[in-house]
C-alpha cells in the first residue's frame, strides 16, 4: 500500500488529472463569460460535440492539426451563435434550446461519423499535438511533469486563464458584461449594448467550447468516437457553478473533477473497494453542496437564463 | 380567415422544412427516400407489433412529460425527469424484491406507489432549494440525474444485484405490469399514462390546486397577491411531477425490461422535456407529442434495421424540430412578410 504512493505513482497521476481536466477548463471558461451576460446554455456538450467533429473532419481531410483546431473553434462557434439567437434576439428559454442542440449535435455528429467511416477501409484516424517540455519548470519534481510537460493547447489554456482573469475582473469591459447579466435595462440606459455584449459572450463561450472538443481529438485521442464527451459539457456547468464564475477558480475546480474522474481507475490499485460509480457521482453532490454553502452569499446573475426584451416595458 | 392560412403555411413550413431534412439525410447515407418512406410507415402501421411497440415506447415519455409540464406551468424548470425516473425505478425494484408473498396486482401496486415517492422525494429535494432558499433548479436537477444514474450503477454491482451471476443488474423481478395486447409488449403502464393525462387535466384545469399552480407560474407576485402561498405551490408542483417521472421508470422496469439495468432510462428524461414543450405544456398536447416522437422513433429503428440508415436520424429530427420550433416567431414573421409583398 505504502508502495503506491511513489513519487512515480503521484506524478502519473497528476500528469493524467491535468490532461482530464483541460476540456471541463476550456469549456468552463467559455460557460463563465456566457452566464455573466446573463445566458445560461446547458448546451455546452453540443459545443463540444460540434468542435470535436469539426476538428476532426478537418485534421482528417486536410492533415494539419492546426487547420483541425481552426475547424473545431468554428464549428463550436456555429452552434452557440445559433443558441445565441435563440435566446437573444428570439427571447426564447434557454435552457430548452440548449437540451435541443445538445440531442441535435449528437444525431448529427454521429450521423457523419458513421458516412465517413463507411467510405473507409480503416477507422480514420489523425495525429495528436505533441508534448512540448518547458526547459526548467518541466524538470520541477511531481508537479513540473504534470503542468509544463503538456501540449501546446494546454500553455494556450494557461494564457487564456490569465487573459480571462484580467479580462473580467480588471477591465471596464468586464464590468459591462457583469452588468449585462445583472441588470440589463440599465445597462443599456448607460449605453452598453446589451446584445451585442451578449453575443460577443456567446461567440467566445462557442470558441472555448469548440477548443474543449478539439482538444478532446487532438491532443487526447486522435479519433472521434460517437458521443465521445459523454456528458462531459454537464460537468463543466457544474464547474462553473463550484468555481463561482471566476476563471481561476474554475481551473482549479475542473483540476478536481478532473483528479476525481482519474481516481476512478486507480482505485482498485489503492485497494479502495469502491464501486467506480461513486467516483463520477462525486463532482455532481459537492456542486450541490457548493450551492448549498452559497445560500445568502454568492448568488447567480440577477438576469441569468431570462431574455432581455428591448421594448418591453 | 387570415389567421386560418397563416397557420397553414405555418404547418407546410414545418412539415416541409423537417421532410426536406430527413430526405437530406437519408441521401447522405445513400438510400432512396421513396422506398425510406415506405418502410418507415410500413414500421409503424404495417404490424400490430409495430403499431403496439410506438404506445409502449410512447408511455414513459407520456408520464414524464406530463409532470415536466406540471412544473413548466408553475414556473419550477424540471430537467431532471431522467434521474426521477431511475430513483423510481430503484424505488419499485426494492420493493419488487421483497420477498413476501401477496397477490400480484398487490405487489405492482406498492412498487408503483413507492415509485412514485421516491420520484417526487427526488424532485422535492430541488423543490425545497428554489422554494426556499431561491437557488436555481435547472443546475440541481442536472445534477441530480447524473447522482441518480450512479447511484443505480452502484447498487446494481452491489445489494440489488443478481447474485446468481455477475453482471451488473438487479435479478429479474416476479411482479410485473400485465401485458394488454397479448403477442405485443404493450402493457398496462400505457393505460396508467392515459389515466394521468386525465388526471393532470383535471388537477390544473379543474382544481383550486391547479389555479393555484398556474397563477403561481405566471406571475409570483400576483400570486402572493392573492395570498397563495407560493412555496408551497412550487414544492407540490415539483413533488407531483417527480412522483410522474418516477411511474415512469418504473413503468419501464416492470413492464418492460423486468430488471434493473443501467440502460434502462437511456435519455427518454431529456426527450420528455422536448415532448412537454412540444405538447405545449397541455396535457392533451403531451399526449400527442409523445406518440409522434414514440411513431419516429419506431419508424426509424424500422429504416435502420432494413434500409441500414443510421438511428441517429431519430436525435437529429427531435432537435431539429424543437429548434424550429423555438424560431416559431422568426418564421411566422417571414410568412406575414411574404403575404404582405403578395398583397401589395
Amino acid at each position: 500500500m505504502e508502495q503506491i504512493f511513489t513519487l512515480a505513482f503521484l506524478t502519473s497521476f497528476l500528469s493524467a488529472a491535468v490532461s482530464t481536466a483541460i476540456p471541463l477548463a476550456y469549456a468552463s471558461m467559455g460557460e463563465i463569460y456566457s452566464e455573466k451576460a446573463g445566458i445560461l446554455n446547458i448546451g455546452l456538450e453540443a459545443n463540444m460535440l460540434a468542435g470535436a467533429f469539426c476538428s476532426f473532419a478537418v485534421a482528417y481531410t486536410s492533415g494539419s492539426l492546426w487547420m483541425g483546431l481552426l475547424g473545431g473553434i468554428v464549428g463550436g462557434l456555429a452552434v452557440c451563435m445559433l443558441h445565441a439567437f435563440i435566446s437573444v434576439r428570439l427571447a426564447q428559454n434557454q435552457t430548452i434550446c440548449g437540451i435541443a442542440l445538445n440531442i441535435f449535435l449528437l444525431g448529427i455528429s454521429s450521423y457523419f461519423l458513421k458516412i465517413l467511416v463507411s467510405n473507409n477501409p480503416a477507422f480514420p484516424q489523425v495525429a495528436t499535438f505533441p508534448k512540448l517540455a518547458i526547459p526548467g519548470l518541466s524538470a520541477i519534481p511531481l508537479i513540473g511533469e504534470a503542468l509544463f510537460n503538456q501540449n501546446i493547447l494546454v500553455y494556450i489554456l494557461y494564457l487564456l486563464i490569465g487573459i480571462s482573469h484580467v479580462l473580467l475582473k480588471h477591465t471596464q469591459w468586464g464590468n459591462s458584461l457583469t452588468a449585462v447579466g445583472e441588470h440589463p435595462r440599465a445597462a443599456d440606459t448607460v449605453g452598453i449594448r446589451v446584445y451585442r455584449t451578449q453575443y460577443l459572450a456567446a461567440a467566445i463561450n462557442g470558441m472555448l467550447g469548440g477548443m474543449s472538443g478539439a482538444y478532446m481529438v487532438l491532443a487526447q485521442l486522435g479519433v472521434f468516437t460517437e458521443n465521445m464527451t459523454a456528458g462531459r459539457g454537464y460537468i463543466a456547468l457544474a464547474v462553473v457553478i463550484f468555481g463561482r464564475r471566476e476563471p481561476i477558480r474554475a481551473a482549479l475546480a475542473a483540476l478536481l473533477f478532473g483528479a476525481a474522474e482519474c481516481m476512478q481507475f486507480r482505485m482498485q490499485a489503492l485497494g479502495i473497494d469502491l464501486p467506480a460509480q461513486f467516483m463520477n457521482m462525486l463532482p455532481y453532490l459537492i456542486t450541490m453542496i457548493a450551492l448549498l454553502g452559497s445560500i445568502g452569499k454568492q448568488r447567480d446573475p440577477e438576469s441569468l437564463g431570462k431574455p432581455y426584451i428591448r421594448d418591453a416595458r | 380567415m387570415r389567421k386560418y392560412t397563416v397557420q397553414v403555411a405555418r404547418a407546410l413550413v414545418y412539415t416541409g422544412l423537417t421532410l426536406a431534412v430527413a430526405t437530406l439525410l437519408i441521401l447522405g447515407a445513400g438510400a432512396s427516400p421513396l422506398q425510406c418512406a415506405g418502410v418507415f410507415i410500413r414500421g409503424i402501421f404495417g404490424s400490430l407489433n409495430g403499431f403496439a411497440e410506438v404506445l409502449v415506447k410512447a408511455a414513459p415519455l407520456m408520464l414524464a412529460g406530463l409532470g415536466i409540464s406540471i412544473g413548466f406551468r408553475s414556473g419550477f424548470f424540471n430537467i431532471g425527469a431522467e434521474g426521477q425516473m431511475y430513483m423510481g425505478a430503484i424505488a419499485a425494484t426494492v420493493v419488487a424484491m421483497w420477498p413476501v408473498q401477496m397477490p400480484s396486482w398487490i405487489h405492482v401496486t406498492l412498487a408503483m406507489a413507492a415509485a412514485f415517492l421516491a420520484g417526487g422525494l427526488w424532485a422535492f429535494i430541488p423543490g425545497i432549494l428554489k422554494a426556499k432558499f431561491g437557488i436555481s433548479e435547472i443546475i440541481n436537477t442536472l445534477m441530480l440525474n447524473y447522482i441518480a444514474f450512479d447511484l443505480t450503477g452502484i447498487l446494481i454491482r452491489g445489494v440489488l444485484q443478481d447474485s446468481t451471476d455477475y453482471l451488473p443488474q438487479s435479478p429479474a423481478l416476479g411482479p410485473e405490469l400485465a401485458g394488454i395486447l397479448a403477442p405485443t409488449r404493450l402493457h398496462a403502464g400505457f393505460l396508467l399514462a392515459l389515466l394521468m393525462v386525465l388526471a393532470v387535466w383535471w388537477l390544473m384545469e379543474h382544481t383550486p390546486t391547479g389555479f393555484e399552480l398556474q397563477v403561481v407560474g405566471s406571475n409570483k407576485r400576483a400570486a402572493r397577491c392573492l395570498g397563495i402561498n407560493v412555496m408551497k405551490s412550487i414544492v407540490i408542483a415539483s413533488c407531483l411531477g417527480g412522483g410522474l417521472a418516477g411511474i415512469a421508470g418504473a413503468g419501464e422496469l416492470l413492464g418492460i425490461q423486468h430488471r434493473l439495468l443501467e440502460g434502462l432510462v437511456g435519455g427518454s428524461g431529456y426527450t420528455a422535456i422536448l415532448v412537454a414543450l412540444l405538447g405545449r405544456n397541455n396535457p392533451w398536447g403531451v399526449l400527442a407529442a409523445s406518440i409522434g416522437f414514440a411513431a419516429l422513433q419506431v419508424g426509424a429503428n424500422t429504416m435502420q434495421r432494413q434500409m441500414g440508415i443510421p438511428a441517429a436520424i431519430v436525435s437529429i429530427l427531435t432537435g431539429f424540430i424543437v429548434i424550429l420550433l423555438l424560431c416559431d416567431a422568426l418564421i411566422l414573421k417571414l410568412i406575414e412578410k411574404r403575404k404582405v409583398e403578395g398583397a401589395a
